[in-house]
């Protein structure tokens, strides 16, 4: 699985026909970037397009029967792209290779991935962290939005999706907060807006960035930042621990 | 980076049927920082829990006796304060203070 984060983009043009030794270049390409095990490679036959030799390729021209243009993209981390480019340099022999810097935002697969085998089940089974943390307090009030989504759903998502260890919501039962009003459901009020909590704990250096994803998103309310010693421990996916 | 407020965190645990002059006493408790100008207080109602008197608390089938905690975030001098009153108006429970930084958000009038 592709980490997030900083990653490369290539693109590979080549014609349809165009031959590597006697098998189709495109297929040559795809099988060698299966073989070398690339996160994802997505072959793609373009309704028409043209090349250095300026002749238009469409299914319909009178001599193209396989003379298509195809596209060839994979994406893969900046380092096992400047591994792999060497060999696409010299493997097209009439095309283009591309290369654009990009961002994984989320690579997930549904299914439980079995562990290459090329890998000797060494690794323990769970991944340890201990060390300096700092434990996040944000308190708001329930009835706080974010374009019409809960404000504190809002939050917890976006941690999620910056990879922040990890979030909980409490709802308090009363209170009151900044704008002195009390949060209160009593058995007459239909639209409650009860205090909110969310807290996170996170290692010490992501304290600043943390923070100034919360403040950026939070209208109204109280960030309380105190000191904790963290210990953490994951299972490791697919590390046939279930 | 991140500039904080030096602040305390005040979690007073109780349970919930604690009783103050004949009201709920964490209703009671509430009521008394607002009356002493205390920025906020926040109740949490937990889901089970033991204490002081050494009886866990959880909900039955008939009635309930969950643990309560109020929690006030405040600059050192008004904690301080704060402290005796809570003191004076919690029968028995526990009073947990411990040192926090502090970012106030307030975007809205």
């Amino acid at each position: 699985m592709l980490p997030k984060g900083a990653a490369k983009k290539v693109t590979i043009y080549v014609n349809g026909d165009t031959r590597h030794h006697v098998e189709p270049l495109w297929n040559v390409i795809f099988s060698f970037l299966k073989q070398k095990q690339v996160a994802g490679a997505t072959v793609i036959r373009p309704d028409l397009g043209f090349g250095s030799h300026g002749q238009v390729h469409d299914p319909k021209s009178e001599y193209a029967g396989d003379h298509l243009p195809v596209r060839i993209e994979f994406i893969e981390t900046p380092k096992r792209v400047d591994e792999l480019l060497p060999f696409l340099y010299d493997m097209v022999t009439d095309g283009l290779i591309e290369v654009q810097d990009t961002t994984i935002i989320k690579a997930a697969a549904n299914v439980k991935m079995e562990p290459p085998q090329s890998q000797p089940a060494q690794n323990p089974p769970h991944d340890h962290f201990a060390g300096p943390a700092k434990l996040v307090r944000i308190y708001l009030g329930e009835s706080d939005k974010l374009d019409g989504e809960p404000l504190y759903e809002a939050i917890v998502k976006k941690l999620h999706m910056l990879d922040f260890a990890g979030a909980t919501v409490y709802r308090g039962i009363l209170g009151y907060g900044v704008k002195r009003h009390t949060h209160k459901s009593g058995r007459l009020h239909f639209s409650r807006d009860l205090p909110i909590m969310i807290s996170v704990v996170e290692r010490a250096e992501r304290l600043d960035e943390l923070v100034g994803v919360v403040t950026d998103m939070l209208q109204d309310g109280l960030v309380v930042v105190s000191d904790a010693e963290m210990y953490r421990v994951l299972a490791r996916e697919g590390a046939g621990n279930d | 980076m991140t500039e904080l407020i030096p602040g305390k965190l005040l979690r007073v645990h109780l349970s919930e049927n604690d009783r103050y002059e004949d009201r709920r006493l964490y209703d009671a408790i509430v009521d008394r920082c607002r009356e002493l100008g205390v920025a906020g207080a926040t109740v949490f109602r937990a889901l089970e829990g033991y204490g002081g008197s050494s009886e866990i608390l959880r909900a039955h089938m008939l009635g309930k006796d969950l643990p309560i905690v109020v929690t006030i975030v405040e600059t050192p001098e008004n904690a301080a304060r704060l402290l005796p009153e809570l003191r004076k108006m919690l029968p028995n429970g526990m009073i947990a203070v411990s040192d926090i930084g502090m970012i106030r958000v307030q975007k809205t009038v």
